[in-house]
């Protein structure tokens, strides 16, 4: 069994300031953790402080919102994040207008590296950027 | 985990709400009284959400002077339900947060 979990929230503000909430380091300190730096490209390190606890991972995909906003495409964010020896997961954040000033964060966050470890690969420790997009990719 | 027990677990953690005892529960054994003091709904609301997770099996009771406190039960919870309670409880906090910010 893969470990996910999935929501969707429908967000005020249009594509570019939801995507600035996603991406920016002031921002996202409001709501994803304390502390938050992140290398916005394939294979960028990144590192979350959640109060005492500190995460470190890799980013996988930035996939910006056009700045023309075309019709109907979004913006994509996906990072791995572990703490200390725990597995890595991954999570994906994807942005879709809604409507203008409105717009639809779907955030899913999963384990699918544990069927490495079913079948006995090791699982990658965190903060590991050499075995980051490597392993991204096989996944 | 045996299957007959799935179900009702699932559907204990299909809401928000109940994610959220459940995680505050686990971080530390608590009274309806003092999980109602940290939640926008009343004691009876939360007695009712108690009363859900208890009867999937994952609550024990234990009497506590007047009150009664509440602990998590390990046995029902394999990994996977108690990783998806604990990390979903967070992403429900962190959007709740990020729709804050957002709209100041």
């Amino acid at each position: 069994m893969t470990n996910r979990i999935e929501r969707e929230l429908p967000l005020p503000g249009s594509l570019a300031e939801v995507w600035q909430a996603l991406t920016d380091p002031d921002w996202l300190a409001q709501w994803l953790a304390d502390e938050v730096a992140m290398e916005l490209r394939p294979g960028g390190e990144a590192r979350f402080r959640i109060g005492a606890e500190v995460r470190t991972g890799w980013v996988e995909e930035v996939s910006p919102p056009p700045r023309d906003g075309r019709e109907g495409r979004g913006g994509r964010l996906a990072f791995w994040w572990a703490l200390d020896d725990e597995p890595a997961s991954r999570v994906e954040l994807a942005l879709t207008p809604i409507e203008p000033g409105s717009t639809l964060l779907r955030v899913v966050e999963s384990r699918p590296l544990e069927v490495l470890d079913l079948v006995g690969i090791p699982l990658p420790g965190p903060g590991g950027s050499t075995h980051g997009p490597a392993l991204a990719a096989v996944a | 985990m045996p299957g007959d027990q799935a179900g009702p677990v699932f559907s204990a953690l299909a809401d928000p709400t109940r994610r959220q005892l459940l995680t505050a529960i686990a971080a530390q054994p608590a009274t309806a009284t003092e999980l109602a003091t940290g939640l926008p709904i009343s004691r009876q609301a939360v007695v009712k959400h108690l009363g859900a997770l208890f009867d999937a099996g994952l609550l024990e009771r234990e009497r506590s002077g007047r009150d009664v406190r509440y602990r998590v039960t390990p046995a029902p919870l394999s990994d996977a339900v108690s990783w998806m309670a604990q990390v979903g409880g967070q992403w429900d906090a962190r959007l709740a947060a990020l729709a804050r910010t957002l709209n100041r």
